[in-house]
């Protein structure tokens, strides 16, 4: 009846107390005290404020031209994202489409590979030397084979690239959709399309506004799409910020930039989180019935959707399948786009796994990625619980430390944990981190915790919290609530956060390079020492073998968290 | 079941953090060097260095902890890219991981030095690297020689109409659209390149230090240039005639006219190339700088460095080992001249010529 | 058995309770009645220890419970949404609270075995998920859960809100009857007066924050202490004061204060007249026809409607349009 609930009184108990501090501890020593550090390096160093960084920018057109379209392609990435997504999630969830299974496993190719490698093999499609290329200039003999660049280009690849977050959360909101409100709505007359634009999606609204901050964020930190396929009239500024951000003499650029993001990064938070609660869709209802797929009754729009949704299929599928058989040849018939089968051979396989040496990278990455997305999530989720818990100036505070990671781009982290941990601080014991194996650690922790926590809140949120008081009733302790009743109920989703993570962070390169220990080389290095185009071997085969090799572990991993439940 | 399966996988994710953070905590900072035993009989020191590279790709590296390996040392390789290594040594200046860096171009060592990350070692082999390659304050000595080159299609230009320098690409309207304008500024290669085009014009009163007709030259480039893409092989573009003029960096140019079947022509312009040399030196702080004195001592001699010139086609900074250069090496190289840069100079200014051109030349 | 004494509950600057003082005793079926926003949740909350009095005592047995622990108070409760573990089958539902206090397994298999049983729940439903068990199926398990662990109280919050009407009829009897198989105290809280009217030994009708009324069902009905409670249970009649003027009960009320009538205590014909019963004139407008009975709305001539219900006799009934006599015993008018 009361939402606000008066637990304080009771003591606190030691564990709790332990918990408190742990997260107390971590916020302090490695969201704030970095990240402040950083800036107050670049920007009062010599003890004096400057606004020469801020003039510079003013001056450049080019950065004021990268930094709007940054915001236009943000912009544009919200609006077609979320028609593509929510289409995929209908497509596979709620119509009747046959083959729905099917179409499923393509639409999920985004997850297991992303960046240079996805933006590439879509070049092997459209690019010069691509398939659609060489067939529309067989049709239109005057047709430019260098069509795929600039502003659509980017759009329509970071459109198919970024539905991920959609087909994973969007999936498993659309499952929770009472089928009798669907079934009420029909009764009362409602056509199937009215049903969906009235009924089903208003209670998608969350999940939807949690997943538009998401692709905005991606949006504004497109690099790989817009630095292959932008060309000279479509670059972003995040490219710009990773040149700045590596030079000692621009970081301050680089810093000055990141902010103007940041802040509107949180601008936009701040605007979805008063749209959250203004409307706030619980489902009320007492006993759920299942969602029945629907068929859709119009014999030209079933047509229409088939034919959509097969269309999307081949947009996502026919990439994979290119990387995969060019991977097989070698950088001239990649060059050329043309496979024939005299250029298939093992000979790349062979060359990645020549010597045992080459088993060690893929070990280190999987020990840190493992490492550090247990820890990610096992930080959201006790934060998550204190969230929940209290709700006080503290939790407020606690809230925005941890989101601190999404004002900033992840190289100005690495390097805000060099310029800090490079000398002895008390905070971390007085040991210098910088060269130790913990940087990568806690880097890879850092960076994920904003996203997973944003999506364990949201999962954390949406128990009933006459559950845990139901459980304390019977007798229960917090703790062993926590573990029987409330993670069990989370733990699907909070599984698919703890995969993305994982498979981000298995071939990371950006956060990587600055803080990796020199004798535990992690895959992604490995990968872009052995695939820069400078390199001798054959570089652009190598990609190929090596993001390959990724999809499959990243396939594994989701499958093993994800795939085998939602089967049943 | 299920739950127990994924129980299983936690508990296994868990273990495998555990394992792996013991195994790291094992290790310190700093790997032990336990092969502190004596070889025969010898009171020497002998512990495992770690050595950190840019050049260390397409078995280079393999190469060369075998032959330390018969010559009796242990060495592990780091390899990376040459400014991020550069960031790395800067960064763990005050818990230094490597013992020995090498590869590195004149430029990125004189910011080491700046940073005080290198040690200060003469290696006995130092007076026979060709005059005036060496750091004169004797902290990094050559080993190799690299030539930032441009190369053009033989099949799109012919020899007699192939530009004589640089400056040609963006004078003559000829070239307008067909060459590369090196974009990519973040890493080493194109920024020599503009350096290359900048120095040429040092002005004392000029915009950091160039003259407006130097600035102009660079605007000029990148006006009449395709930017380089991130991902692409220049060469690659050479030849399949979309940018027919790349640069090429000549330690590479054998093997990718093998791969992609077309041999490049090079131009010489009179002013000379971009003439790089890898260096090696001994990193401040080391708890090893023994064996790291020994290790950098075999390293630059004639007989490895000639061993290594024949092996991966490259020209050598030794001037004994030069004969051991393959001919083709040898024949290019003695139609190019070195162009000449003050190291210091360029060390101090580029990361701020960089910033202006990615500010308000760049389109 | 249950003392609440002094009780004060604030949220920040609301008073959701003021000054509550409360005896129930053991083995009662006994009722928080009340409209939403009264108190009467946050009250069943502190017993049950969610909530913390802000000042006050609440004592179980002569022992003060106020800052034991909600797991050591030892009360069942049964939640409006039942709150059943989704994650859980309906046995291991039911076994939750056995197992946290470390039960042997055979002792746990037979308790809920037992408890399944005496709720009507058999073996192959206590195998299946609480999503695939109907609404009435989903409340047994809710009170064997709570039920299990022995509790000396059972405290339920609105547990047959949100259910259709003839389940919650169905239920409601189940319930009574299961408390009496069972001989619990237990605490019941709803809006629904006709729920507290049939289920509860004792009812407090609760009105922001404070106890309006203590009493049994039929104390409540026909003797409420306030207009509050009078308005709040049944159907009853305001009576116009111009009704009043122009009649004999003038001779009866205090026309200065606010007079009720019952709907049932007004009659058509003049059953067990008395010496204080007054005849009006009036005109029937409006019936309802509830198949026991028909309810009337008359109107009374120089004054305002009363409402009024008539058993079906067999013999002919008024019709709308009917002018009529209407008897009112001055004795049943509740005054305020």
């Amino acid at each position: 009846m009361f939402a606000m609930k008066n637990k304080g009184r009771l003591p606190l108990r030691p564990t709790a107390m332990i918990m408190y501090g742990l997260i107390a501890w971590f916020v302090i020593a490695f969201l704030i005290y970095p990240n402040l550090n950083i800036y107050y390096e670049i920007f009062f160093s010599g003890g004096k404020f400057s606004f020469e960084a801020i003039e510079k920018l003013l001056r450049s057109e080019r950065a004021m031209k990268s930094l709007s379209n940054s915001f236009l392609l943000a912009c544009s990435l919200v609006v077609t994202v979320n028609i593509v997504g929510i289409f995929l999630v209908l497509v596979v969830e709620y119509f009747k489409v046959k083959g729905a299974k099917l179409l499923r496993l393509g639409y999920f190719t985004t997850l297991i590979y992303s960046g240079v490698v996805l933006v590439s093999g879509y070049k092997l499609i459209y690019g010069e030397t691509g398939f659609m290329t060489k067939v529309m200039s067989a049709i239109f003999p005057s047709f430019d084979a260098t069509w795929f660049h600039g502003y659509w280009a980017v759009l329509f690849v970071m459109t198919f690239a970024c539905t991920s977050n959609h087909v994973l959360f969007l999936s498993n909101a659309i499952r929770k959709v009472d089928y009798q409100t669907v079934e009420a709505a029909r009764n009362m007359g409602a056509s199937t399309f009215y049903i969906l634009w009235r009924v089903v999606i208003p209670v998608l609204k969350p999940t939807i506004y949690a997943l538009t901050i998401l692709v905005f964020l991606t949006g504004l930190a497109a690099t790989s799409a817009p630095l292959i396929l932008g060309g000279t009239e479509f670059q972003t500024i995040t490219p710009m910020i990773l040149t700045f951000s590596k030079s000692v003499t621009s970081r301050n650029l680089a810093a000055l930039l990141a902010l103007i993001l940041g802040i509107a990064t949180l601008i936009l938070l701040s605007i979805m989180i008063r749209f959250e609660r203004k409307g706030n869709f619980m489902s009320v209802s007492k006993v759920k019935s299942d969602l029945v797929k629907q068929q859709i009754h119009s014999k030209l729009g079933n047509i229409i959707v088939h034919a959509i949704a097969y269309f999307l299929f081949l947009i996502y599928v026919i990439p994979v399948i290119l990387i995969v058989l060019f991977s097989f040849t070698d950088a001239q018939s990649i060059y050329s786009g043309t496979l024939s089968l005299s250029s298939f051979s093992l000979d790349n396989y062979i060359r990645v796994f020549s010597s045992l040496s080459a088993f060690k990278p893929y070990l280190v990455s999987i020990c840190y990625g493992a490492a550090a997305s247990v820890t990610v999530v096992a930080i959201a989720l006790m934060a998550s619980r204190i969230l929940h818990k209290y709700r006080n100036i503290w939790s407020t505070m606690l809230e925005y430390a941890l989101l601190i990671p999404w004002i900033l781009p992840s190289t100005l982290i690495a390097i805000g944990l060099i310029v800090t941990f490079g000398v002895p601080r008390w905070i971390v014991g007085n040991s210098v981190l910088v060269g130790s194996v913990w940087m990568l650690f806690l880097a890879y922790v850092i960076v994920h915790i904003p996203f997973t926590l944003r999506m364990v809140k949201a999962s954390f949120f949406s128990i009933d919290s006459n559950l845990e008081d139901a459980a304390r009733n019977l007798g229960a302790k917090p703790f062993y609530t926590f573990r029987r009743v409330l993670l069990p109920i989370i733990l699907p989703s909070t599984l698919a956060v703890l995969a993305l993570n994982f498979n981000g962070m298995l071939a990371d390169y950006d956060v990587t390079v600055f803080l990796y220990h020199p004798l535990f080389e992690p895959l992604g290095i490995v990968v872009k020492n052995s695939t820069d185009p400078q390199a001798l071997g054959d570089a652009k085969a190598l990609t190929l073998v090596y993001t390959v090799i990724l999809m499959i572990m990243s396939g594994l991993t989701l499958y093993f968290v994800y795939g085998r439940r939602s089967k049943n | 079941m299920k739950k127990k399966f994924m129980l299983l996988t936690l508990t296994l994710v868990l273990a495998m953090m555990v394992a792996a953070c013991g195994n790291k905590s094992g290790n310190g900072g700093n790997p032990a060097g336990s092969n502190a035993e004596s070889e025969g009989g010898q009171a020497v020191k002998n512990e495992k260095l770690i050595v950190y590279t840019n050049a260390n790709s397409d078995g280079r590296g393999e190469w060369l902890v075998e032959k330390a390996k018969a010559a009796g040392f242990e060495i592990e390789i780091v390899g990376a890219g040459g400014a991020d290594l550069t960031n790395r040594l800067i960064a763990e200046k005050n818990n230094p991981v490597a013992d020995v860096v090498y590869g590195l171009n004149n430029m990125l060592y004189e910011k080491l030095k700046k940073e005080n990350v290198l040690a200060k070692y003469v290696p006995a082999w130092a007076s026979d690297v060709e005059e005036g390659l060496n750091d004169p304050d004797g902290y990094y000595h050559g080993l190799i020689k690299q030539a930032i080159l441009l190369g053009y299609n033989p099949d799109s230009i012919a020899a007699d109409q192939a530009p004589k320098d640089w400056t040609d690409l963006w004078n003559n309207p000829e070239f307008h659209g067909k060459y590369e304008a090196p974009a990519l500024l973040g890493q080493i290669t194109p920024q020599l390149v503009v350096a290359g085009i900048l120095t040429r014009h040092i002005d004392e009163n000029g915009e950091l230090g160039i003259s407006q007709q130097g600035w102009d030259e660079v605007k000029k480039m990148y006006d009449n240039g395709v930017p380089m893409v991130e991902g692409e092989d220049p060469y690659a573009n050479l030849a399949s005639g979309k940018t027919p003029l790349v640069t090429i960096v000549s330690g590479t140019l054998k093997s990718k006219t093998e791969q992609y079947g077309v041999e490049a022509g090079t131009v010489a312009p009179e002013v000379g190339v971009p003439m790089i040399v890898e260096h090696a030196a001994i990193i401040n702080g080391t708890k090893k700088q023994e064996t790291a004195e020994r290790f950098v001592e075999w390293l630059g001699t004639a007989e490895v460095q000639g061993e290594f010139v024949a092996q991966f086609n490259a020209m050598p900074a030794n001037m004994k080992a030069v004969e051991k250069a393959n001919d083709e090496v040898k024949n290019l190289y003695s139609a190019l001249k070195a162009q000449q840069f003050d190291w210091g100079f360029l060390s101090d200014n580029i990361e701020q010529w960089v910033e202006k051109i990615e500010l308000e030349i760049k389109k | 058995m249950i003392t609440f004494k002094d009780i004060q509950i604030k949220f920040g600057d609301f008073h959701a309770i003021k000054n509550l003082n409360l005896n129930i005793k053991e083995g009662e079926f006994f009722t928080f009645l009340g409209p939403s926003g009264c108190g009467k949740t946050t009250i069943l909350r502190s017993l049950v220890g969610f909530i913390q009095p802000t000042d006050g005592q609440i004592f179980l047995k002569d022992k003060d419970i106020t800052n034991v622990s909600i797991e050591k108070r030892e009360i069942g409760m049964v939640f409006q949404s039942y709150a059943l573990f989704p994650t859980l089958d309906v046995y291991e539902n039911i076994a939750f609270g056995l197992k946290v206090k470390k039960t042997p397994k055979a002792d746990i298999d037979r308790m809920v075995k037992e408890i399944a049983g005496k709720v009507d729940l058999n073996d192959e439903q206590l195998a299946k998920k609480v999503s695939e068990l109907s609404g009435g199926q989903q409340q047994r398990v809710a009170i064997a859960r709570a039920l299990v662990l022995k509790p000396s109280i059972l405290a339920l919050d609105e547990p047959l809100s949100n259910l259709d009407a003839k389940l919650r009829v169905q239920l409601r009897n189940e319930l009574k009857d299961l408390q009496k198989k069972f001989g619990i105290t237990t605490i019941y809280v709803t809006h629904d007066q006709e729920e507290a009217l049939t289920l509860s030994d004792r009812i407090a009708v609760f009105n922001k924050g404070v106890i309006e009324q203590v009493g049994t069902p039929r104390e409540i009905y026909n003797e409420s202490k306030t207009e509050f409670v009078c308005n709040f249970i049944g159907d009853i009649n305001l009576i116009a004061p111009a009704i009043i003027e122009n009649s004999d009960l003038k001779n009866y009320v205090d026309p200065h204060k606010k007079s009720y009538i019952r709907n049932e205590k007004v009659n058509l014909s003049p059953v067990a007249q008395r010496e204080d019963t007054v005849r009006l004139k009036g005109k029937i407008i409006d019936q309802e026809f509830y198949g026991l009975y028909t309810k009337y709305t008359v109107e009374v001539i120089g004054g305002g409607l009363l409402k009024t219900l008539e058993t079906e006799s067999g013999s002919a009934q008024p019709a709308v349009g009917d002018e009529i006599d209407v008897y009112i015993n001055a004795t049943d008018i509740l005054q305020y």
